[in-house]
């Protein structure tokens, strides 16, 4: 870095770096130009302050859509914490006595907020980032009161580096990722929602970098280094190339280890929205599809041809390559109005994945092959059967596929049988690895489930948590087992679970053996990069040294 | 009427979860308070107010209940705040 360049440093949030000229955002809570209040019509301004909660909601709800298509169903739930914080008692309460104070409506609601966003900001954590999201409520009440026009933010122009005091929610959720090369803010952390719709959209961001940030003039070249927590001014040529050639390093081949072992980096989705970033971002495919957004959130399940037209746009996304979707993993767990999902202490060792679909969700099941065998005409797809612990359960999925498959024949409808594969998440099916291995194309670990069940700890009990960590050498020998024993049954074997995204594991995973890896899109080129550095019989010897010991410390020790 | 219950959302009683149990409470006719060991008792209507009690997973709540609809409204809590989130 030359002299010339001036470092600060924040929080990154997104693995990703990006350059670009500096354009502020300033909000719209600056009330210095509103004349001082003066007498006003109490009753006039109450009414001017219900019809503006209104249209806030009016928008809530527009922006709630927009981040669910743009973002996904999670992260555009955001908005509804947000109606409830304009619904709360409090506020209205706070608003209504300020204006029969005296106070002109835009001028009450700047004083409603006041305490509450004192108090959030009083207490620590993610807590006290809902501070962040009362400034969002009341700027947005504050532009709707005060007749200003929103800043734009959906159409900035190429190459922009966003600077802000803080970027809420809404603001975020415009940006397009396309034309801002990054963003950096004074305050936030790193689960604040402008930090979870960064990662989501994949746009470099660092947050929390402090008052210094406010030296950076509109305009200047500035490089945002989300994987670091660096903003840098006047990157030099060095800086500038090192970012270069990390937007370079989205590899749109297939990559292989130094000496030529080729391994797949595939993409998790969970939502049709996610099919393009995972494509941009340079994934060899789909290594887990995840169906549940088809069937979540509606009145009735979703039929064949809609199932088919889900399955064709992830197909057509990822022509030539594998697409591999996994069958509904749906339990008591996660209530669907129109099944009967029944409560049970254990939801997570209860009635769910496969289990359901041979036995409660027959039907569900019989629809969704139907479309699955149907869409196998229209690229290369492949289908996992989720949950699998012994057997018999296996030969029965496999036994459906081919009723379904004798059901097409005999009504004349096209079809063809996908690649088959068991994902891997039980002790159970760790055992029968290679018996399942003979019976199907292709395993997939599942490393959350898989830990959770190795482990005995729940992963939504916070007391355990530490016991959820897949470097506990019962996981590592539970993964390592698998992928011999699939191997041994003429089976390849993936992985589709958190750890395969993490690049500090890729050697070790490679020395493993693994044949795919599939995470989020994010760190697909991260761990791309990674594989081509690695050379495989080191990373054997590693995995070796790794199996040999018997405590997660001296794993860690090792990895390092 | 009254009721404990430990929460089971991985993100406790934060954001989107709160959201979901202040929208329910404000379905009944009654008047209903929460609390957790160290906090409250607050309205369960107001977000700021439930948002401010920092309750996580695995802590337990205490929930009071008065008036007509008093018990729907525990059981329709209990169920927000034993439904954990997201996927599996």
């Amino acid at each position: 870095m030359s002299a010339e360049s001036v470092e600060l440093s924040g929080v990154g949030v997104t693995p990703r770096t990006g350059v670009g000229n500096v354009i502020w955002y300033r909000g719209t809570a600056d009330l210095s130009d509103l004349p001082d209040p003066k007498t006003v019509d109490t009753d006039a301004e109450l009414e001017r302050f219900e019809s503006a909660c209104e249209r806030a909601h009016e928008e809530l709800d527009a922006e709630r859509e927009r981040a669910r298509e743009r973002v996904g169903d999670d992260e555009a739930e955001i908005f509804d914490a947000h109606k409830a914080f304009l619904d709360d008692p409090a506020i209205s309460g706070g608003v209504e006595t300020a204006i029969e104070n005296g106070l002109p409506a835009p001028h009450a609601v700047r004083q409603a907020f006041e305490d509450p966003i004192a108090k959030f900001e009083g207490l620590e954590g993610r807590t006290a980032e809902r501070a962040d999201d009362l400034r969002d409520i009341r700027d947005r009440l504050l532009r709707i009161l005060t007749d200003r026009d929103r800043t734009d933010l959906s159409d900035l122009p190429d190459g922009t580096i966003l600077l802000a005091e803080r970027l809420g929610p809404s603001d975020t959720a415009q940006l397009d990722p396309e034309t801002v090369a990054g963003f950096a803010t004074v305050f936030g952390g790193r689960t604040s929602h402008a930090a979870i719709f960064a990662r989501s959209l994949g746009i470099p961001a660092v947050v929390g970098v402090g008052d210094e940030l406010a030296q950076i003039a509109e305009g200047r070249p500035v490089l945002v280094d989300g994987t670091d927590g660096l903003v840098v001014i006047d990157p030099d040529e060095s800086a500038r190339e090192r970012a270069g050639d990390e937007k370079a390093e989205i590899i749109t081949d297939h990559v292989g280890t130094r000496d030529g072992n080729e391994i797949e980096v595939a993409a998790n989705v969970g939502t049709l929205a996610e099919l393009d970033p995972a494509n941009e971002a340079g994934a060899d495919g789909i290594g887990l599809f995840r169906t549940e957004f088809l069937f979540l959130d509606r009145e009735s399940p979703p039929d064949e041809d809609e199932q088919y037209d889900a399955y064709v746009e992830a197909l057509s996304t990822f022509s030539n390559e594998r697409v591999i979707v996994r069958t509904l993993d749906i339990g008591g767990d996660k209530p669907i109005s129109y099944l009967d999902t029944p409560e049970e202490d254990n939801p997570f060792l209860g009635d769910r994945g496969i289990r359901r679909s041979l036995g409660t969700d027959a039907d569900l099941f019989e629809t969704q092959l139907r479309a699955l065998l149907r869409a196998g005409t229209e690229g290369n797809l492949a289908v996992m059967f989720p949950l699998v612990s012994h057997v018999e359960e296996l030969d029965a999925a496999l036994a459906r596929v081919e009723q379904v498959a004798k059901a097409l024949d005999e009504d004349g409808i096209e079809y063809e049988v996908p690649e088959l594969g068991v994902m891997i998440e039980t002790p159970g099916s760790v055992f029968m690895a290679e018996s399942l291995a003979e019976r199907v194309d292709f395993l997939s670990i599942g490393t959350n489930d898989l830990t959770q069940y190795v482990m005995a700890a729940s992963r939504e009990n916070e007391q355990v948590a530490d016991l959820h960590d897949p470097l506990h050498p019962p996981v590592l020998r539970a993964i390592h087992r698998t992928i011999s024993a699939g191997h041994d049954g003429g089976a390849w074997v993936g992985m589709c679970g958190e750890m395969a995204g993490d690049p500090d594991l890729t050697e070790l995973l490679v020395g493993f053996g693994l044949d795919e890896l599939s995470m989020s899109a994010v760190t697909v080129p991260e761990v791309k990069s990674r594989v081509r550095e690695t050379d495989s019989k080191e990373a054997e010897e590693l995995a070796e040294q790794v199996l040999s010991v018997e405590t997660r410390e001296e794993v860690r020790k090792v990895e390092k | 009427m009254e009721r404990t219950v430990t929460i089971v959302p991985e993100d406790g009683l934060h954001a989107r979860p709160a959201a979901k149990f202040v929208t329910t409470a404000g379905e009944f006719d009654a008047e209903i308070t929460v609390a957790t060991e160290e906090n409250g008792p607050v309205n369960a209507g107001s977000m700021i107010s439930v948002t401010t009690l920092d309750a996580r997973q695995g802590d337990e709540v205490h929930l009071v209940a008065e008036g007509k609809d008093a018990e729907s409204a525990l059981d329709a809590l209990e169920d927000v705040l034993t439904t954990p989130e997201g996927e599996s």
